[in-house]
């Protein structure tokens, strides 16, 4: 079995979401809303998001990817927001392996090369 | 008797089995530089040849403990060394912070307990994201890094064997060896069965709980210390002095300071055997040790017994004797010229297994980020191994700069040095009622060179911080007029 995409918005969405996948390696994507257009308010999301898609199918198998709205630019600038708070997230995009201190942040996540080291090294 | 070959099975091998391995052609190697180790030294080397353009390759490969421990990318200094010693030492401190935070007007009505685990867990948790920032750089910088074992087979030919076995074969121009140092065993019965080193605590799956602590080294004491400090019963056993090749009276200091609080000492022992007694984690070992002044023998039970007995440079099985590297048979170490070089010309060596270079994480950096810039950049520096800083981060901090005061004498002979000293009492220390005659500065200064400050030591909170100040100073000249003439901060223990 291959892997796995699931779209979640908000903090309590994406915690109920990872504890529903207890067991099985978790990668997420961490972006601004998108507004009706598509278009994310926080431009290194939009660059880095193609990235990230291209290097998916080297996911390992059984994974899943969770691509997590985090909320609009007022909600991420509040410096107590949840995920900052609690997942100690410090910048959007963030793409991190769930449960691990392996992590990528703004422009790390445009470079294919990381992405992929992220999804297929140990 | 005759044994049967599989040739097709390992073509590899068969390179090495055959023949001697042909001399690669110049200007066809695979890589410009390959750093064998992956610690302080050598991914300073690596990022720095990077700069330059140069394609460069990092072997990285940590041969697990007899207890089973493996770690990362980044050395013994982010994995088990420096960053984990320090974070337990400051967990150590914070719980003395807790005690003499009620005399300063805090109250809190529950006993204040330590957890192993969660502090194991968050140290663990920092030095994975260093192990991961290492690798990331690595690969934003196009340097290769493969985890193996890399091991010298021919004139510019290094074998890379990862921990699946597989072998791959790989040529340079240059090699900087950075194998760094594991620790020493005992040589007695149960040593590797039962004890654990450096390599084992920092990541400890459960409380070590009562500690025999084998060593005077400043790995003994600063584990000693903080393990002491968590709450746990420690005992050190030692063979001789404390803290060889430091300043005897700030060792003698050290060590006094940390009976008073709690540390019990056995001098002039050691161990035989190690049994155990019962399995668990932890279990109960049986230690059985013998005087070295006498035939007296001595058993003890512990929970848990750590080996801090000294270091050994990783050099003897890489191979060295195929390239023609020259060792220090005895100790392992690597003699280089003042430029890192080996007897060999285009291999190199840094960090903790160069021969009369201290052993320490900058001291390896700066040689590493040195050399690199002497081969690819057109630099002349070499690397300035005089009047190095250091502290050791027992309860009570040491940090010096320079000559012991025993090192001074011998040097410049007694008459011609001055020595000026002072206890010194911490401001934050007098309300919850600490000692006031422990902490401790001295200087040692050349009479003959204008009172020149020559050796620096302090012994107090903060001591590294304090030291890196005065380490700039002594290597701008610094002599007791200047110091002298340089105003105090107050209240601060830096001032005296």
């Amino acid at each position: 079995m291959g892997w796995e995409e699931v779209q979640v918005r908000g903090y309590p969405e994406f915690v109920r979401t990872v504890q529903g996948y207890h067991g099985r390696p978790i990668f997420a994507l961490f972006c601004g809303d998108k507004d009706a257009e598509g278009r994310s308010w926080c431009p290194d999301c939009v660059t880095a998001e193609p990235v990230v898609r291209k290097e998916l199918h080297n996911l390992p198998d059984e994974s899943i990817f969770i691509y997590c709205l985090v909320g609009d630019r007022a909600y991420w600038k509040d410096p107590n927001n949840e995920f900052r708070k609690n997942l100690k997230l410090t910048g959007v995009p963030t793409l991190l392996k769930y449960g691990t201190p392996q992590k990528l942040v703004e422009e790390e996540c445009f470079k294919a090369e990381l992405v992929r080291m992220l999804f297929t090294e140990d | 008797s005759v044994q049967a070959h599989k040739e097709e099975d390992n073509p590899e091998k068969k390179m090495e089995v055959n023949g001697p391995t042909p001399m690669p052609v110049p200007n066809s190697y695979d890589y410009d530089l390959i750093v064998i180790g992956g610690g302080s030294g050598g991914l300073a080397a690596a990022k720095e040849a990077a700069k330059y353009d140069k394609k460069v390759m990092v072997l990285d490969f940590v041969t697990p403990t007899p207890q089973g421990s493996s770690w990362g990318l980044g050395g013994t200094c982010v994995n088990v060394g420096c960053i984990p010693k320090k974070l337990m030492h400051q967990a150590a401190l914070l719980g003395q912070a807790l005690q003499d935070s009620r005399k300063f007007g805090w109250h809190f009505t529950e006993d204040v307990k330590h957890n192993w685990m969660t502090m194991t867990e968050s140290v663990q948790n920092y030095i994975g994201s260093l192990n991961w920032g290492y690798r990331v750089t690595l690969r934003d910088k196009k340097v290769t890094f493969e985890n193996a074992y890399g091991e010298f087979i021919g004139p510019h030919t290094v074998k890379a064997t990862n921990k699946k076995g597989v072998e791959k074969l790989y040529t340079a121009e240059r090699f900087i060896i950075a194998t760094g140092e594991r620790p020493r065993y005992l040589g007695v019965p149960g040593d590797k069965e039962y004890c654990i080193s450096s390599d084992d605590l920092f990541s400890l799956p459960y409380c070590p709980g009562k500690t025999l602590v084998v060593g005077a080294s400043y790995v003994a004491l600063e584990c000693a210390g903080f393990l002491a400090g968590l709450g746990l019963d420690v005992t050190v056993m030692v063979r001789s002095i404390l803290l060889r090749g430091f300043d005897q009276d700030m060792a003698n200091k050290i060590g006094e300071y940390m009976k008073e609080h709690g540390v019990n000492f056995i001098r002039e022992f050691v161990p035989i055997k190690v049994e155990q007694v019962k399995e668990g984690t932890p279990g109960i070992l049986k230690v059985t040790a013998k005087s070295t002044t006498g035939n007296q023998i001595i058993e003890g039970e512990y929970n848990t017994v750590l080996l801090a007995i000294g270091r050994d440079p990783c050099t003897r099985k890489i191979g060295l004797d195929k390239v023609g590297v020259k060792i220090n048979e005895k100790t392992g170490k690597i003699p280089v010229n003042d430029e890192e070089q080996t007897n060999v010309p285009y291999i190199y060596a840094v960090g903790d297994i160069l021969q009369d270079k201290l052993e320490l994480t900058p001291v390896a950096i700066q040689a590493g980020r040195l050399l690199v810039q002497r081969l690819y950049a057109g630099a002349t520096t070499k690397c300035d191994y005089v009047n190095v800083p250091t502290t050791v981060f027992t309860p009570l901090e040491y940090g010096a700069c320079g000559y012991s005061e025993e090192a001074a004498m011998e040097k410049f002979g007694e008459e011609n040095i001055e020595v000026y000293h002072s206890h010194f009492w911490p401001l934050e220390w007098t309300v919850p009622s600490r000692d006031n005659n422990k902490c401790y500065a001295k200087i040692i200064c050349n009479i003959r060179d204008n009172e020149r400050v020559i050796g620096f030591h302090v012994l107090g909170p903060n001591a590294g911080e304090v030291t890196q100040g005065f380490a700039a100073a002594i290597k701008c000249g610094l002599t007791k007029e200047q110091l002298d003439s340089t105003v105090g901060i107050h209240p601060v223990c830096a001032e005296v």
